[in-house]
């Protein structure tokens, strides 16, 4: 039995039809196409299908799509603005915070929920929001630094459009 | 771009192999295992599976058009088993299906007959009774008997040491189709052509006739060297029966049971010192646990033989090694190839002699370090060497008295928060130890725009070896590097390629890329010599040897030289050259609870001129962290030949709350045996982690621990250090 499943997707409302045991990350790779939310581990482990749902960080491989909806998500394809990388994915590449790149996109979306909360986050701070994600190729160092330059980065466009 | 595909990733626009043939664009194919460790295979029904909606098809061994075989080194592993069963996991039949889920509902149908047999899984057990994957390695340097004699203090024990799962975030995969008569795959595998090699011998076809391609892997650390290989020759062998796109891709669970790990060694040593604590003789037997099918263990023994003594001088040293046969999966290689368990054993017989000696462990590392000229016992003669001087740089420039005489003063009134320390030296070999490997070749073009294509069997996945590859082509031909492309790895782009290993991927297809690009920019100064008066710029040039119907292309050949027997002196050179380092890995362990964090580890790592810095310092912070998961939370365990470990929740890698503050020094040096007298740099900084394996039994002797006297088991879990700690009643 599908039913339609009514979501804000990146910014765009999409109607798809899903089933009751449907994953979100499954609806959003198979049926949506948005690739970049990647599949780890399937239970939760592993972090790299962090999605956004209305301003929290979500495991969508343990999120039933149904319970999403009228929600208003974000995936690592949706947090560009205007064509120009966020200023997490600009710090990511910057500061050497890729190696395989498979683990990134979640790792992305978790800071970027943490930078939404959190302006001034502490390394302490940075680490337990990104303590959902595992990277088996960095040692996690330059991870932690490009999210403290990237929230540093976004208190100075801040400042400066309150500035202006 | 493509020589950094970082802003892909950043963007979530990097496909991965899952990320290929989306529903409805191919079948799905799902593997039906093994349920049992030992066993004679006396049927299997299929139609239970077929009789399933959604399941197109079942092949088992009798549908395999060519050898159902796919053991490179040992011919011993048949791609869907026949008679036996020799490990739980090893495939048995390919279901195919509309979906996942009805590929999988399938294997789960299928009926498997089988009368078990009693299994081994000791490798000691399996040594006693003759089980081995190849004859016993040995090797021998000097009068080992007579330097036992003079020695003053002799130590002997016995070391311990898991296996490790690789945790490769992207699981292995593989899609084929079949495209006119040419096989195709996109496959996750380090060695595009031991999988063109497999399939081709697997469906009876030509390896002209199967076309591998790799783009990049998520992460790889050598569980992608060999065991890639099935799941692309199972996807092929369903995509070629069906002529339709076929999608074989492991679940999380999937992959960790059914893909080898790093071996479990049981390892014997006895170390003889001097009154001077100076090294005299050392003997060593590794009982190398192989698992079901050799896979590459012969090679991963002979890395651990020739790692044998570590970063140490051992006048006299006898080596023996046991590649023994369990009935667990095949292990297979990662992230130092047997090198690790040869230092972990060596570091703990001197942690026996300083126990034993009342020498500091540190004092006796630094009164032994290889130095210049030192003749290994394999017979190679060590030049370029830097262990003493790296050890002297990290322990003046950490200031380790002022560390230790700290960690004593804090200890002294027996907090409940103990802290240790271990330095960790390291002196890595780099070549592949079977030398018909160390081949690459690097096809170049220049385009007419000035734009550079660059393709070699260099596989990507996380260590940058693309950036440096355009680097190195930019820097030859005096190209813009942001106009110099980086292929994907294609096996009809570059044949004939050596696996994306044992460190040398940089150093093999760097060095034929910069005699493709050399040869190209020869050329064009040959030309702009005849032209004209004034440089011309790169561009320039490139449009007037077009003009004057000059090749802008370029194909190049590298084999490392002066490796193996030497004629004349007999002596063996097993490797191009060493990378040195030495690590001071620090510890705070909670005497109550057994709980300990890893608090810092501050590293000089050699890397001679890097062609790439921020790469080189990404890939010695990611590897020491995986040495340090493996000598403590990664606790990789099986139950009568079932993996117990088999998710992310059971078995523990290092999260970023686990990372220890990281400080990395690169040192350079001159290094004129690799491209631009770089230094190969994934697999040595493995060998930094052990220090917490050290740190951590120092940190329990400060606790009053009595630890059993040469019995050293790895990994110290938790629960492992806690038992230490009781044990003795302590507290």
């Amino acid at each position: 039995m599908k039913q339609v499943l009514s979501l804000n997707i990146n910014g765009h409302d999409r109607d798809v039809m899903v089933s009751h045991e449907d994953l979100l990350v499954d609806v959003l790779r198979d049926q949506l196409g948005l690739i970049g939310t990647k599949k780890g581990c399937g239970h939760g482990s592993c972090g790299t299908c962090t999605v956004i749902i209305d301003g929290e960080a979500v495991l969508s491989c343990l999120t039933l799509a149904l319970s999403s909806q009228g929600k208003k998500i974000t995936t690592i394809e949706g947090i560009e603005k205007d064509g120009a990388l966020h200023p997490l994915q600009q710090s990511f590449i910057e500061r050497g915070a890729v190696q395989c790149g498979f683990c990134t996109p979640g790792m992305i979306m978790s800071a970027a929920a943490l930078l939404s909360h959190n302006k001034s986050p502490s390394i302490e701070e940075i680490k337990i929001g990104l303590s959902g994600n595992l990277c088996r190729c960095t040692g996690y160092v330059k991870i932690v630094d490009a999210v403290e330059v990237a929230a540093a980065k976004m208190r100075q466009l801040d400042a400066a459009q309150k500035g202006a | 771009m493509s020589s950094d595909e970082r802003e892909l990733h950043v963007r979530g626009l990097s496909r991965f192999i899952d990320d290929h043939c989306l529903p409805g664009q191919s079948l799905y194919a799902a593997v039906c295992s093994s349920k049992v460790p030992c066993a004679e295979l006396r049927s299997v029904d299929i139609a239970p599976a077929l009789a399933l909606p959604g399941v197109v098809t079942v092949l088992t061994a009798k549908d395999i058009p060519g050898e159902n075989q796919i053991g490179a080194i040992v011919g011993d592993e048949p791609l869907l088993a026949t008679d036996h069963l020799r490990w739980i996991g090893e495939p048995i039949a390919l279901v195919i299906g509309r979906s996942d889920q009805a590929a999988r509902a399938g294997a789960a149908a299928v009926v498997v007959d089988a009368q078990e047999r009693p299994a081994v899984f000791d490798p000691r057990e399996a040594a006693r009774l003759g089980q081995l994957i190849v004859p016993i390695r040995r090797f021998e340097k000097g009068d080992v008997d007579a330097a036992f004699t003079r020695s003053a203090t002799v130590v002997a024990g016995r070391v311990e040491s898991a296996g490790q799962e690789h945790v490769y975030l992207e699981t292995q995969g593989a899609v084929a189709e079949v495209d006119g008569n040419k096989v195709r795959i996109r496959s996750a595998t380090q060695s595009p052509t031991g999988v063109q090699r497999a399939v081709a011998r697997v469906l009876g076809l030509p390896m002209s006739d199967v076309e591998v391609d790799v783009p990049r892997l998520g992460g790889a650390f050598g569980g992608k060297e060999d065991q890639a290989t099935p799941y692309a020759a199972l996807a092929a062998l369903a995509a070629l029966r069906l002529r339709q796109p076929v999608k074989l891709v492991l679940s999380r669970v999937e992959d960790m049971r059914l893909s080898g790990k790093r071996h479990p060694y049981s390892t014997d040593y006895r170390l003889g010192l001097d009154e001077g604590g100076r090294i005299l003789a050392f003997e060593v037997t590794y009982y190398q646990n192989g698992g079901g099918a050799a896979d590459l263990s012969p090679a991963i023994l002979d890395r651990s033989l020739y790692h044998a003594t570590a970063a140490y001088r051992v006048p006299a040293a006898r080596m023996t090694g046991y590649s023994c046969r369990t009935n667990l999966p095949p292990f297979t290689a990662f992230r130092g190839f047997g090198a690790p368990q040869a230092f972990l054993a060596f570091e703990a017989a001197l942690d026996h002699a300083a126990q034993a000696t009342a020498v500091p462990r540190h004092e006796l590392q630094r009164r032994n370090l290889v130095v210049e000229g030192d003749c290994l016992p394999c017979g190679m003669v060590l030049s370029g060497a830097r262990a003493t001087e790296t050890f002297d740089d990290a322990r003046k420039r950490f200031d380790l008295s002022k560390r230790l005489a700290r960690i004593a003063n804090h200890n002294a009134c027996r907090p409940r928060l103990v802290q240790g320390l271990a330095t960790m030296p390291v002196c890595f070999g780099i070549s592949f130890t079977n030398k018909i490997l160390n081949q690459a070749s690097s096809l170049v073009h220049v385009f007419t725009d000035g734009s550079v294509s660059v393709s070699t069997g260099a596989v990507e996945m996380g260590q940058g070896v693309s950036r440096k590859l355009a680097r190195i082509a930019a820097s030859v031909l005096g190209a813009d590097e942001a106009l110099v492309r980086v292929e994907a790895t294609s096996t009809t782009r570059a044949a004939n390629t050596s696996p994306t290993a044992a460190s040398t991927g940089a150093d093999l297809n760097g060095m034929a890329t910069l005699l493709a690009a050399r040869s190209i920019r020869e050329r064009l100064d040959a030309l702009s010599k005849s032209a004209s008066d004034a440089p011309l710029s790169f561009s320039q040039a490139v449009t007037h040897a077009y003009a004057s119907r000059i090749s802008l292309s370029a194909q190049a050949h590298y084999a490392t030289p002066h490796l193996g027997i030497d004629p004349e002196t007999g002596a063996h050179r097993p490797f191009a050259y060493h990378v040195y380092g030495t690590a001071l890995v620090e510890v705070e362990l909670d005497t109550i609870l057994g709980t300990y964090r890893v608090t810092s580890v501050k590293v000089v790592h050699d890397v001679g001129h890097s062609l790439d810095p921020g790469t080189d310092r990404g890939q010695v912070e990611g590897a020491l962290l995986q040495g340090i998961g493996w000598v403590t939370c990664e606790d990789l365990r099986y139950v009568e030949g079932r993996l117990a470990s088999d998710t992310l929740t059971t078995y523990k890698v290092p999260d970023i709350l686990g990372a220890p503050e990281l400080e990395v020094v690169l040192s350079e040096s001159d290094n004129d045996r690799a491209v631009m007298g770089s230094k190969a740099v994934g697999e040595p900084p493995f060998i930094y982690g052990l220090g917490a394996f050290f740190a951590l039994l120092d940190a329990l002797r400060a606790a009053g621990a009595r630890l059993p006297e040469g019995e050293y088991d790895s990994p110290l879990t938790p629960e492992r250090v806690l038992t230490l700690l009781c044990c003795d009643g302590n507290r």
